[in-house]
């Protein structure tokens, strides 16, 4: 199922950028300001991001060029020390800690951009439900309207990390 | 579970910090107060070999089987 769905948005992609440049000129100034307005609003997600105040914002439905993943997973052990924990697995796995708050308990990492990558905002925050501790985990793309799998399986590794770092 | 970590007894008896402890063992505090709390998913052989010869004690000391 998932594999049908990126082939049908690779085919909506390949069909919508094939009308464009058969519609539109590469002079044509329409196409040069929409260029301009996606490496303007791309550098704009690129300073922002690296804030928890912008959490909303990335987080957002309404947000529509990014995309969404939602995963939460509760262990036994208090939050405050679940809290200590996942900044030491965060540090030692391929995201980089970029903010966290200790009174609201939240954790902002990210990934780096790389050629198969535009990049990924993780915010952690933590909840208690009688002796367990939710985490609730939102992974935000930097700039793309749709996923293809990666928060997934960047959130698996997480997982395995901190499960792997439950073995002292 | 019926495993209980006796790890906070045996720093109490050798008036020993869990930071001093976490120092000279290598593991991280966090790590150790997970332990303490019994909260571990497994323990190590040599991490609690590291920690009985730290506190110098047997590891029947730190972990205690209960009914």
């Amino acid at each position: 199922m998932t594999t049908f769905k990126h082939i049908l948005v690779a085919i909506l992609i390949m069909l919508i950028s094939g009308l464009i440049t058969y519609y539109l000129k590469p002079n044509n100034p329409i196409i040069m300001v929409f260029l301009f307005l996606i490496v303007v609003f791309f550098i704009f997600n690129l300073i922002i991001r690296k804030s928890l105040s912008f959490k909303n914002y990335f987080t957002n439905q309404y947000n529509l060029f990014t995309t969404k993943v939602w995963h939460q997973k509760s262990y036994d052990i208090p939050k405050d020390l679940m809290f200590e924990k996942i900044i030491e697995v965060i540090n030692s796995s391929d995201f980089k800690l970029v903010e966290t708050n200790k009174e609201k308990l939240e954790i902002l990492a990210i990934s780096t951009i790389t050629f198969k990558s535009w990049g990924e905002n993780l915010y952690i925050s933590f909840e208690t439900n009688g002796n367990e501790t939710i985490m609730k985990f939102c992974s935000a793309t930097l700039f793309q309207i749709y996923s293809w799998g990666k928060n997934e399986k960047n959130y698996d590794n997480l997982l395995n990390d901190i499960e792997n770092s439950l073995i002292v | 579970m019926p495993i209980i970590v006796n790890l906070d007894v045996m720093l109490a008896k050798r008036k020993m910090k869990l930071k001093e402890l976490s120092e000279k063992v290598g593991v991280s505090t966090v790590n150790l107060s997970i332990l303490k709390q019994g909260k571990v998913k497994a323990i190590r052989f040599s991490t609690l070999n590291a920690i009985c010869l730290t506190l110098k004690c047997q590891p029947g000391d730190i972990l205690e089987y209960v009914k």
